[in-house]
């Protein structure tokens, strides 16, 4: 050997030696925890920029209280979850392509985007991935029938958002009202919400009028309020988004529409709604996944009242649904992670199908499709600019206050 | 027939606001040959700034409006002026490009200055009507309307009857010519580009008094002037404003009659049938496709 390559190789072998000693450092000082990677891709730009931000607080809200409590061990360490997150741009098909850089980086085990659109891409990406997700933010029961068999959706059923106010307003509103009117945006997860709320207000006796569709994410639902101005009815339920939410309240107004009651999916839980309208947002019925009057607890967050004040004071705002689905997605998989007492896809995929909890989320519990079935919706109003939970009567603050114009 | 009319009211006062977002991009279009991707941005942008106006000091939108006005009218000119004109003599992609890119800085800076929750500007008479006949009218969205007309009689009167205004219309249809005449061509187009972002910005506070309105909203306002633009024909400073108007009718009709999937469907098909009988648009000018630019 030459003198030049024994100078070669005997820098190569310092180096090496070098590096050996400067990452055993911190595997020394590690060698008892168990960093658990999780992937998330969430729309943090885009138009669902707003609902993605408070994902993504949810998601960091869980990492933070199950990283400060947790004492379980996974093979003898202790586990600490870091959740990386990707933005999707609010488009599926970089909410698909995201969770596969994911599976190249060895990330196996995902939280969801928002949006059923998003989510559904990313269902099926999951399956061929064979790694396992927990969705937060795709309710549209289309995902769900597709035999898929390895992503669980802790939200109630999109088939639930409208029924569930259905059932509140038959059972709440004296004098009970006689028609309702569906009114609708025409994406895949408005129109599950509607077809359900339709078969409910049937079965309640209900005259059903409409539905009538509008195009998704608009902002002049006119002619949909037109089709059913002449029929005058009782309640206008909407499916709808923020957008298409807050126009239908404002062009009734415009278009001297006043039914008894209002009642929307999605936009009234959000903050934005009633600071948006203002007084025309007074007496709004929504239905919520989540509100702070929920049952239950869990060993890291406690209870929904708990959750409420802890977010509050780390976020600076009250929490919302969103955020609390977020988290709630979160601690089902660090519950089913400890279950299972693996970080291996399979091994999860298989406790999250038997995982059947309590939390400050209410319960979380999967049917055969991956849906959570079992935690029912809740339906609020907005009463003096603030939220309130008004049915089911266990978890209602206040009553409900009806009609919507006396 | 009350419905229909009520519809058609709707329509045309829908296509009012259509045609106020579309007036600036048109005449820029029309001018320097820029299709301005940045455009629904600087409509945002309009709207930001009038809401601010509004929560700092109350202000009335219509007031904010001339606000929101002003600013733009700088930002425009600036962008223009130090960035856009250094490309100016570029193909149309790099002119595309440019935009984009300032579209997303503008779209990701509103992001990060005033986030993503949605916003609107109240008012005491912001869902206010009135009874005519039997039809409703829209008291925020009439005004809205006439703001438009307003704008586009005064834009013709400007370029038609000032010599800032004949300057411009000079610069666009003959470059060459126009520096000849001692038209400095780099401070006109710049002047071109202040006022249609001041037009933005005036279309912008309108938007967030009647909707709603986020960063993420540009895109749509963007496509939107640039369908009204072709539909009414560039060239033609009444083109926004047709074209607007027909697209508004078109949707609300559609809407009306059809399921409301279809209604973005069938306003591209009117613009298709359109562009295959008029290829310059409603009233377009031909001579414009032909113009020299040196």
């Amino acid at each position: 050997m030459s003198k030049k390559r024994k100078s070669i190789a005997a820098t190569i072998a310092a180096s090496s030696l070098l590096m050996v000693g400067v990452y055993s450092i911190p595997a020394a000082s590690a060698a008892d925890v168990l960093t658990i990677t999780i992937g998330a891709s969430v729309p943090l730009t885009g138009s669902l920029a707003k609902e993605g931000l408070l994902t993504k607080e949810g998601y960091q809200f869980c990492q933070e209280k199950v990283n400060a409590l947790s004492t379980s061990t996974i093979n003898g360490k202790k586990k600490q979850i870091e959740i990386v997150y990707q933005d999707d741009t609010s488009k599926p098909d970089i909410a698909a392509q995201n969770l596969s850089k994911f599976n190249d980086k060895g990330i196996k085990l995902i939280l969801s985007s928002y949006g059923s659109a998003n989510v559904n891409a990313q269902a099926a990406v999951v399956e061929i991935n064979k790694q396992t997700m927990v969705d937060s933010g795709g309710a549209d029961d289309a995902i769900f029938n597709k035999g898929y068999t390895r992503t669980f959706n802790v939200m109630s059923p999109a088939s639930e958002y409208a029924s569930s106010m259905v059932k509140a307003i038959a059972e709440l509103a004296k004098p009970k009202p006689v028609s309702i009117a569906f009114l609708s945006a025409d994406d895949g997860f408005s129109k599950t919400v509607t077809a359900g709320g339709i078969k409910t207000a049937k079965s309640l006796g209900f005259t059903v009028i409409g539905p009538e569709y509008f195009p998704n994410a608009t902002s002049d639902v006119s002619a949909a309020l037109n089709k059913i101005k002449a029929s005058k009815p009782d309640v206008i339920l909407g499916s709808v988004h923020f957008v298409e939410g807050v126009a239908l309240i404002k062009q009734s107004k415009e278009l001297g529409i006043v039914p008894k009651s209002f009642a929307e999916t999605v936009a009234p839980p959000i903050l934005d709604f009633a600071t948006t309208l203002g007084a025309l947002a007074e007496n709004v019925l929504g239905s919520s996944q989540w509100t702070s009057t929920a049952k239950g607890q869990d060993r890291y967050f406690g209870n929904a009242k708990n959750y409420a004040a802890e977010f509050k004071a780390k976020f600076g705002h009250e929490a919302t649904y969103h955020n609390a689905e977020a988290s709630a997605a979160c601690l089902a998989m660090v519950y089913s992670i400890e279950k299972a007492k693996s970080i291996d896809a399979d091994k999860v995929r298989s406790a999250l199908s038997t995982l059947d909890m309590l939390s400050f989320y209410g319960k979380i519990k999967f049917d055969s499709t991956g849906q959570n079935t079992y935690k029912p919706m809740s339906v609020i109003q907005i009463q003096k600019g603030k939220i309130v939970t008004v049915w089911p009567r266990r978890d209602a603050e206040a009553k409900m206050l009806w009609p919507y114009v006396k | 027939m009350d419905t229909f009319l009520q519809v058609t009211a709707y329509g045309l006062l829908q296509g009012g606001l259509l045609a106020l977002v579309a007036v600036g991009f048109s005449l820029v279009w029309g001018i320097m040959n820029i299709v301005n991707l940045s455009h629904g941005a600087f409509v945002i942008l309009g709207a930001y700034i009038a809401w601010e106006m509004q929560s700092w000091i109350g202000l009335d939108p219509f007031l904010g409006m001339f606000v929101s006005a002003a600013v733009l009218f700088f930002v425009g000119y600036f962008f223009q002026r130090f960035l856009i004109n250094l490309i100016v003599n570029g193909p149309v992609f790099i002119t595309l490009l440019l935009t984009f890119g300032i579209n997303m800085i503008l779209i990701q800076g509103m992001n990060l200055l005033f986030t993503a929750d949605f916003r609107s500007i109240q008012t005491s008479y912001g869902s206010n009507s009135f009874e005519f006949g039997n039809v409703r009218i829209p008291l925020v969205r009439l005004l809205a309307f006439l703001l438009a007309i307003v704008i586009t009689f005064a834009l013709v009167a400007f370029v038609k009857r000032t010599r800032t205004g004949i300057s411009i219309m000079a610069t666009g249809m003959d470059r060459g010519a126009a520096r000849l005449m001692g038209i400095q061509a780099r401070h006109v187009y710049a002047l071109t580009f202040g006022i249609s972002a001041a037009l933005a910005g005036m279309a912008g506070t309108m938007i967030a008094t009647i909707e709603t309105f986020d960063p993420s909203k540009a895109g749509k306002f963007t496509l939107m002037a640039f369908v009204v633009a072709v539909l009414g024909g560039l060239g033609n400073m009444y083109g926004a404003l047709v074209g607007g108007l027909m697209i508004g009718l078109v949707e609300s009709w559609a809407g009306q009659y059809l399921s409301g999937t279809w209604v973005n469907a069938i306003a591209f098909l009117v613009l298709i049938i359109v562009l295959i009988f008029r290829p310059n648009g409603l009233v377009g000018k031909a001579f414009y496709a032909a113009r020299v630019e040196f």
